[in-house]
């Protein structure tokens, strides 16, 4: 494969600016946290005297002034070292190191599953547009983006797990077993109400993209050449009308990411998301900056790798 | 405008209409306890029953709704001003002032806007304006890049390059000459952005970081529902049904506005 | 009652067969709300499944260890003391111990041929250590040591024998040493006493009846039975803690046989619960009671005729019904009903709900309805806000009050904030006018931390209420030195503060404890107390 001199100066500004971008979000997050009122959950707890509040708080450096701490841990996690969670003394890499692999598995799946369904789901509205399937489908995207996914994820807790007792209620895994199909059965609820949030979107681009393609003239020279629908439909407008989706999927992941935090709070799903929300609650500012700078790297990083995948798509495009 | 679109704004007229009138109608105070009638069911004096502490649900969701509305459309507000001012500069400055502006806006866009409102709002406190202030200051960059865009288009159309050589400032010129013909599209983002700011405070409502009880919002009241999700599972489904419909009736509203105002487009 | 996909799981294997074969051959007893039926003789072998909150830190002295460390802290590590089945102190790692005639130190007998899981003898050098160098030692700001403020420091007389110096009489020494504070191994954490990571969140180095053998964050910490353990050799083989962070889960769980025993936190879900099958549902006594601190400050809660109106006003058995489904009591004094050596009953009926008398009693105090109902003294409406953090039941707790003290005509507004911004504020700071919340304490009626006046301002003294009497009342707690003259001086204490009101006094909570027909053994304490004699449960099967 070569890369061409443009796709190196491309992926270079790219770098930068994402690299600027986490900078940003890490300084933002850390002023904030750190200006909060409270302090680490282990200092404010009620049955801590004023006496051992003080000797914790000067333990963890908490006395020093928030810029001072700052260009600290940012000296730091520019090398790699992220600091230790003040409330397990654990290094931060490895905190969010235990969850990240939960939050992607959910993530990846919620995406996968959208992606899987949006496209033939599009494709199908697209070709029957304007009739009654393509208005129920249509209906149901809209239903599907306005419902809160907290609130299906309970519905579905309720349907499923409380009620049928056919998937399991929360979790990663079973509470004594550890196989890949307990582990996907587990995965099942949390990724649908997740890929709710991404789906209707998918299918709405997917269904314009390809009516736009259908009503290409070399689609229709295609058709007149004789060629069987479904050959027209997979060989040359598909593979056209999902330029763009690639994009709008690049668009979408800071929100599935986003995502993540209700879903994995509804399924007690053990990834970033939680990890956040208790991280926050218990002010363990080195954790709660660590993962701002994850989760936004994985943000940037998603984005470039679908700019990338979109030049490799359309040679039409031009890396500027 | 479409039916659908039409059929939106009805409902969404209604629900304004129940939300400014209703209590007025309905006369039961949202935060009336009874606590001997917890978790009844549906009766004349109560048509929706009450939650654990006796409260009447239907005062709560008549209630809940002026809450969830006002947070919606003013964090809306806020995400339009702060869109506009963003993206009416880049677009008619130019250089690096829209280089850097755009590219700031494309920043936030990357970073996962939830992510950041939980931090915000779990260290900065939860009042009302905070959290309008915090849902407007992470949904603004789609107004900024309608904007733009919108700007960049008629900055070079004659009747503004005219006022232009009249000497007409470069403030008089964006807000009487070239906002106005965004003022389609805003309407468009703006039905979307209340769509938006109602989903995302009602997901902070549930996590306890949105409008704090004993203000009902229908976020806060399906928060307390989850508890009771065994014994009363109706008290879940009132409010995240209003929820679902409201956005729903916003977000075909913003299509059908969408498709009405932009004949451009191929349906 | 239906399993989930019952092949991936030995633990509800063995659960299902047990409950089988019991239905099956045993005498048909009906799964009643109650104390679980006693099976005839225990039997060995099984898994115990308890659910947690979060990862856990397995070091009772970490600042760290929340409330979801307790359980497995309780479980591996020993104190010199247990709580006994009557809360009373029980020997545990000491097997008797003296007071000197003065009162001012202990001497422990520790037992002797203890071995800790790495095969390392224990001794009384991890005793001095564990308090020398980590509960005395303040700018490591261990948890729990503000208990043993009175303790100067502990001296190792000989291998098997340790003594407690003190700076004044502590009659609670004894109860206090039973309250989550294990012994932990010189020879393991000397270096670091509270940060070592692999000990606090691995596998660490214990003498209970049960040790840690494999910690997965995020999912589970599994126990197996401590074959080198001092006492009877435990019934059960294992122990699996497991992360369950949302309540519903945890009772979705239970409800689909996959946890043996937990604490029903969200009351409301006990129909639910008491109508599954293979499910038992008991309530036990906690050492816990409601308060609403109103700010002594503050001139208005000064008069005591002020502080018993509230209480009048307020309708505690309604917040009981509602918000503890009726598990409580109404409360009228700090010593719980669980403390049954000391809890005096006769106060159970003071301050019945009664807005007309306290109406009264505020009118007595000056307070005269104004505009609205609204009362008012001096012209200025009697109005304040009251901080709500955001836990466990006090939302509701907060609602129902603003509800009751607004038909008498006293006005308090809510502010809800979150937890930890709450206890700055209110704690650290003591900004703030009135609060509800809650204290629980080790099995032992002394409350000297929450009331004496040295406790004010920055101590546990909340309300910041300062009374010479009450002080003394305190000390005479603290330095009786037999069993019968403390009840005396507590009887007096009950009397006293149910009459001044320090704090205003609301509900003693129970617990509701579920657990699976077939776990047999579990003394009827709350789970955080009968988790210290996890070696007696046994799990039946025929």
């Amino acid at each position: 494969m070569v890369v061409g001199q443009e796709v190196v100066r491309f992926l270079a500004q790219r770098i930068a600016l994402g690299a600027l971008v986490v900078v940003f979000a890490s300084a933002l997050t850390f002023f904030f946290v750190n200006l909060a009122p409270g302090g680490p959950a282990s200092v404010m707890r009620f049955d801590v005297t004023a006496e051992q509040r003080e000797a914790l708080i000067h333990r963890m450096g908490l006395d020093r002034p928030v810029p001072e701490r700052y260009v600290e841990w940012l000296a730091a996690a520019v090398r790699g070292d992220l600091g230790s969670s003040l409330l397990t003394d654990e290094p931060v890499a490895q905190r969010i190191g235990e969850r990240l692999p939960n939050t992607l598995a959910l993530a990846g799946s919620a995406l996968l599953l959208s992606v899987g369904a949006g496209i033939p789901i599009g494709v199908v509205q697209a070709l029957r547009r304007g009739r009654a399937v393509d208005h129920v489908l249509s209906l149901l995207s809209a239903v599907g983006l306005a419902v809160p996914v907290f609130w299906l994820g309970i519905v579905l807790i309720l349907v499923f797990a409380v009620s049928l007792h056919v998937l399991p209620s929360a979790g990663v895994t079973g509470v004594a077993s550890d196989s890949l199909g307990d582990r996907l059965a587990h995965l099942v609820l949390p990724a649908v109400a997740l890929a709710t949030t991404i789906l209707p979107t998918i299918v709405r681009f997917v269904r314009s993209s390809t009516i736009e393609v259908l009503d290409e003239d070399y689609i229709r020279t295609a058709t007149s050449k004789g060629l069987s629908p479904r050959t027209v439909i997979t060989r040359h407008a598909l593979r056209n009308a999902l330029i763009p989706v690639v994009s709008a999927i690049g668009a979408l992941v800071p929100r599935l990411l986003g995502g993540t935090v209700v879903t994995e709070a509804v399924f007690g799903w053990p990834g970033m998301g939680r990890l956040a929300l208790e991280a926050a609650q218990g002010r363990d500012y080195p954790l709660v900056t660590g993962l701002t700078v994850v989760v936004a790297a994985i943000a940037v990083v998603a984005s470039l790798a679908v700019d990338l995948a979109y030049t490799r798509i359309d040679p039409r495009i031009r890396l500027t | 405008m479409s039916r659908l679109g039409v059929a939106a704004l009805a409902i969404l007229v209604a629900v304004g209409a129940l939300a400014l009138a209703g209590p007025f109608l309905w006369t039961i105070p949202p935060e009336a306890t009874d606590p001997a009638h917890g978790l009844a069911g549906l009766s004349a004096a109560h048509p929706l029953g009450t939650d654990e502490l006796g409260r009447d649900v239907l005062s709560r969701l008549l209630h809940g709704s002026r809450v969830t509305l006002l947070v919606g459309v003013a964090a809306m507000l806020a995400a339009l001003v702060i869109g506009v001012v963003v993206g009416a500069i880049a677009g008619y400055s130019g250089g690096w002032l829209d280089a850097v502006l755009m590219r700031f806006t494309d920043a936030m866009l990357a970073v996962p806007a939830f992510f950041f409102i939980l931090v915000v709002i779990t260290v900065s406190g939860t009042g009302l304006a905070t959290l309008v202030l915090v849902i407007g200051g992470l949904s603004w960059m789609p107004v900024a890049r309608v904007v733009y865009g919108e700007t960049l288009r008629w900055k070079t159309a004659e009747f503004v390059i005219a006022a232009t050589s009249l000497g007409v400032p470069a403030r008089r010129l964006l807000a009487s000459h070239i906002l106005p013909q965004a003022i389609p599209s805003l309407v468009v983002s703006a039905t979307l952005g209340v769509a938006f700011a109602i989903l995302t405070e009602s997901a902070l409502s549930y996590l306890g970081l949105g409008v704090q009880p004993p203000i009902p919002s229908w976020g806060n009241m399906l928060q307390r529902a989850q508890q009771y999700v065994f014994t009363a599972p109706a008290l879940a489904i009132y409010p995240g049904l209003a929820i679902t419909v409201v956005v729903l009736a916003f977000n075909f509203l913003g299509d059908g506005l969408r498709d009405a105002l932009d004949p451009r487009r191929r349906r | 009652m239906q399993l989930l996909p019952m092949s991936f799981r030995p633990s509800a294997l063995i659960l299902v067969a047990a409950l089988a074969v019991s239905a099956c051959t045993g005498a048909g007893q009906p799964a009643a709300s109650g104390a679980p039926s006693a099976q005839g003789q225990p039997v060995a072998g099984g898994t115990v499944t308890i659910p947690i909150g979060a990862d856990p830190t397995l070091n009772p002295w970490s600042p760290n260890a929340f409330v979801e460390s307790l359980f497995i802290n309780r479980v591996i590590f020993e104190g010199l003391t247990k709580p006994g089945k009557d809360l009373a102190p029980a020997p545990d790692l000491a097997t008797s111990w003296t007071i000197a005639p003065d009162g001012l130190s202990w001497t422990f007998k520790l037992r002797d041929g203890v071995k800790w899981t790495d095969g390392k003898p224990f001794s009384a050098d991890d005793v001095a250590f564990t308090f020398n160098d980590i509960v005395l030692k303040k700018e490591l700001g261990a948890q729990n040591a503000a208990s043993y403020a009175a303790v100067k420091s502990v001296t190792v007389v000989d291998p098997t024998t340790v003594r407690f110096d003190l700076s004044r009489k502590f009659a609670a020494l004894a109860s206090f040493l039973a309250y989550n504070s294990g012994i932990v191994p010189k020879h393991v954490l000397s270096a670091d006493p509270l940060k070592t990571t692999s000990f606090n969140k691995g596998t660490p180095v214990s003498t209970g009846p049960f040790k840690v053998e494999k910690y997965t964050s995020g999912q589970s910490v599994s126990l197996v039975r401590n074959d080198s353990y001092f006492g009877p050799k435990p019934y059960l083989d294992k122990v699996v803690f497991t992360v369950v962070p949302d309540p519903n889960t945890q009772i979705a769980q239970a409800l689909s046989g996959d946890l043996t025993i937990m604490i029903l936190d969200n009351k409301a879900a006990v129909d639910r619960v008491k109508n599954a099958s293979g499910l038992t549902v008991v309530s036990r006594p906690l050492v816990q009671y409601y308060w609403l601190a109103l700010n002594q400050t503050d001139s208005r809660f000064t008069d005591v005729r002020v502080r018993q109106a509230f209480v009048h006003a307020i309708d505690r058995k309604a917040i009981i019904k509602s918000v503890e489904l009726g598990y409580g009591q109404v409360a009228n004094s700090p010593i719980t009903p669980a403390l049954k050596a000391y809890f005096d009953p006769s106060l159970s009926e003071k301050y019945p709900y009664d807005p007309p008398k306290a109406k009264e009693l505020l009118a007595a105090a000056g307070w005269t309805p104004g505009a609205n109902g609204v009362l008012q003294k001096d012209g200025k409406p009697f109005q304040f806000t009251m901080d709500v953090g955001q836990r466990g039941v006090l939302e509701p707790v907060n609602a129902l009050i603003q509800q009751d003290l607004k038909n008498v005509g006293v006005i308090a507004d809510l502010n809800t904030m979150e937890w930890n911004a709450y206890i700055q504020k209110d704690v650290v700071r003591r900004d703030y006018t009135a609060t509800v919340n809650w204290w629980t304490y080790p099995s032992d009626p002394d409350v000297f931390p929450y009331y004496h006046s040295s406790a004010a301002g920055k101590g546990f003294n909340i309300p910041g209420y300062q009374d010479p009497k009450l002080d003394d009342l305190l000390v005479q707690g603290q330095s009786a030195s037999d069993l019968e003259q403390r009840k005396a001086v507590y009887k007096q204490l009950q009397a006293y503060t149910s009459e001044t009101l320090p704090y205003l006094f609301l509900w003693y909570p129970q617990e509701i404890d579920v657990l699976s027909s077939s776990l047999q053994g579990v003394p009827e304490l709350g789970l955080r107390d009968a988790v210290q004699y996890i070696g007696e449960w046994w799990l039946a099967k025929k």
